[in-house]
């Protein structure tokens, strides 16, 4: 049974690779054919998850290529989704008829609600957790519920956990993992920090003892150096630590050394030092995540840069209040004269109620350097309404389609900042595309 | 100048689902006809006598974070029925409105005592589901009829509620197939609905302003505002009636 799941998937990625397409179907062919495959691999190598509502992509293909660069032959879901069955996809694809899995390490990105499918049954060596945020509440339900999700798998987990000490719902984790070893990275107080937050922002209470938490600073959201005046509670001891960071340069310190961040904002800087606590996690040597952060690509969709006709043109994926204020705060600090295409839809992925759009501070970017904003997507009124309430005086239309609403924008002298939820981005970045083309 | 004084309770607990919208549209409905409108932030252990407000706001927030309001807002019952009694408005969403009444369940069972001023009460939803999706109810405020859209998301069965808002034309409503959503008696406007709700409800977010204002002109109604231009809400009406009721304009 075992032989023939683990053939048939890796015959059906083979075909479907040859007709372009790869996807989740074998991982899922797999699992109808055997519901327990992933307990059945052999796998003889460190395996990384990474997990968190924001920065778990980026920061999972960052350790995938840390881990390439220093020599290792590394599996991971990179080209797949996060959810089991791209997960049994990845993993099979490197997988001999036995079930042994040909690497040096193996480095998977995992959906929040997926964790608990999966941690206990592979041998996880580190559970990295980015952060936990209010995303799609539809779909995942309350973010408690989701963090209970993951804290009923970690009683047996004898791994480490590197998690974000700047967070008091991953911070929380290590409570429920008593034989777990435990690595915290985080961002030291800098000329970002702020006293006061007002923004959407989950850690307002402790998880340990209810009482609410108070914040020596906050980074952004309810990401900061926290304390609780009732149990101790508290960001812990980081062992990994950025400090002087500086956004214009994008440049940080650590352990001494200089580094650039290939992306932009301080959410991002997260990542960086996700990736940092990692290495030393696994001994990996310090040249190679030098290496990585100057050689990082630029992920689909996370400041994606096109030129047009000499106009610039940046692409931004929106998700939910929190990565959406981030992606605020980059377009702001950029005083040049712009244009700005905001995509909305509802769809299963994006989450079909919009009301978060409420929970984001678009005023941030519609100051005096803007022009127009053109909204599309199956809820453009919806966005428009938005924009309109927050006082916009100037330009405001609903384009019918997202081409549209991008040829509507591009204009010389402006630079064209489109904005689209999940299940927009591609279709944006075609029409993007398209334009060039034209 | 008119003036419409609010209180917002629990502004930093009870803000899920861009709740906060509610009172950005408020306000500049009201400051586009130049009537003063003024927001006060209420939290837990913060003292205030809520019957000076015209307009008292509560929201709705997670499970976990609700429980730790729910002695603080004991101890104000006897000030919010002094409010309701000198006809203080009450916009409740969600939480809100599943506190006015005698008890909730949350999602683990945990049974919560409310403010008991109604005699309705909510049950959690069987082996944790919830009612989610988009809503469309045919609502009645006194004598104004509209169709209030929002979307839903509550594992709270609300039942025993005897004015509800309006009939559900689309979605679930007080409890699965309910049939009626939310709560409404003339002092209180109860509702699952978030959205935010009065962004794409012109005719609701007007309603409650008129309301506040009659506690100190008791002959005001919603008939007596000057009319906005409501072109960008009905654009974002338009649609979401046409995909959930099929409804042409």
């Amino acid at each position: 049974m075992k032989a023939l799941s683990i053939a048939a998937v890796q015959a059906s990625r083979a075909i479907l690779t040859r007709f372009g397409r790869g996807g989740s179907l074998p991982g899922e062919i797999g699992l109808k054919l055997d519901k327990n495959i992933f307990s059945k691999l052999k796998i003889n190598a460190p395996v990384i998850l990474v997990t968190g509502t924001n920065g778990k992509t980026s920061t999972a293909n960052l350790i995938t290529s840390m881990f390439e660069m220093a020599g290792y032959l590394t599996i991971s879901n990179r080209k797949g989704d996060n959810l089991k069955a791209g997960i049994a996809t990845a993993l099979l694809g490197g997988a001999n008829l036995g079930g042994k899995i040909k690497a040096d390490a193996v480095v998977l990105e995992v959906d929040e609600l997926n964790v608990r499918h999966v941690l206990p049954y592979l041998p996880v060596s580190a559970l990295v957790v980015t952060n936990f945020f209010r995303d799609q509440l539809d779909r995942a339900r309350e973010m408690e519920q989701l963090i209970e999700s993951i804290e009923s798998v970690l009683p047996a987990y004898t791994g480490t956990l590197i998690l974000n000490g700047n967070d008091p719902n991953t911070v929380r984790l290590k409570a429920k993992a008593p034989n777990a070893s435990v690595l915290y990275y985080g961002l030291e107080k800098n000329a970002y920090s702020k006293t006061e937050t007002s923004e959407a922002s989950e850690g307002k209470f402790c998880p340990n003892c209810g009482h609410r938490l108070g914040y020596e600073y906050y980074q952004y959201s309810h990401i900061g150096s926290f304390y609780c005046d009732g149990c101790g509670f508290s960001t812990p001891r980081l062992d990994t630590a950025l400090y002087d960071i500086d956004l214009k340069t994008r440049t940080f310190w650590c352990n001494g050394l200089k580094y650039r961040d290939p992306y932009h904002g301080l959410y991002s800087m997260y990542n960086c030092a996700a990736l940092l606590c990692t290495a030393s996690c696994f001994h990996i040597e310090e040249r190679f995540v030098r290496e990585v952060l100057l050689h990082a690509p630029q992920p689909a969709g996370r400041n994606e840069r096109f030129l047009i006709n000499d106009i610039p043109v940046i692409l931004n994926l929106i998700k939910n209040p929190t990565g959406a204020n981030e992606v605020m705060k980059v377009i702001e600090t950029d005083e040049t004269p712009k244009n700005i295409v905001i995509v909305l839809n509802d769809h299963e992925q994006d989450g079909r109620d919009v009301s978060w759009i409420y929970d984001t501070f678009f005023e941030k970017v519609l100051g005096p350097n803007t022009g127009k904003i053109v909204a599309a997507g199956t809820r453009a009124a919806d966005m428009a309404l938005r924009i309109y309430y927050e006082g916009w005086q100037d330009e405001l239309k609903i384009a019918d389609s997202i081409e549209q609403a991008v040829e509507e924008c591009l204009e010389k002298g402006r630079t064209l900042y489109v904005i689209a939820t999940y299940t927009a981005l591609l279709d944006s970045r075609n029409a993007i595309l398209k334009e060039k083309q034209a | 100048m008119k003036t419409i004084k609010t209180a917002w309770l629990y502004h930093d607990i009870m803000d899920l689902y861009g709740d906060k919208g509610n009172m950005m549209v408020l306000k500049k409905r009201c400051e586009d006809r130049d009537i003063a409108f003024s927001l006060d932030t209420i939290g837990i252990g913060q003292s205030a006598d809520l019957a000076e407000y015209d307009l008292v706001f509560l929201g709705g927030g997670a499970d976990k974070e609700q429980m730790s309001l729910i002695p603080d807002l004991l101890f104000r019952k006897e000030n919010i029925k002094k409010a309701l009694s000198e006809n203080t408005f009450f916009l409740l969403i969600c939480g809100g409105y599943q506190l006015f009444g005698q008890y909730y369940e949350a999602a683990d069972h945990t049974r919560i005592e409310g403010l008991g001023i109604y005699p309705y009460y909510t049950s959690t939803g069987e082996s944790g589901s919830r009612c989610i999706g988009n809503i469309v109810l045919d609502g009645q405020l006194d004598d104004l009829k509209t169709k209030i859209i929002g979307f839903e998301n509550h594992g709270g069965q609300t039942h025993g509620v005897d004015h509800p808002l309006g009939k559900v034309l689309a979605g679930a409503g007080n409890h699965f197939n309910a049939g009626f959503e939310g709560f409404y008696d003339g002092h209180v406007l109860g509702t699952y609905l978030h959205g935010p709700l009065l962004p794409k409800n012109p005719e609701v977010a007007d309603f409650v302003i008129a309301k506040a204002l009659s506690k100190k002109d008791p002959d005001f109604n919603w008939k007596s505002l000057k009319p906005l231009d409501d072109t960008w809400e009905n654009r974002a009406r338009k649609p979401l009636l046409k995909r959930l009721i099929n409804e042409e304009s």
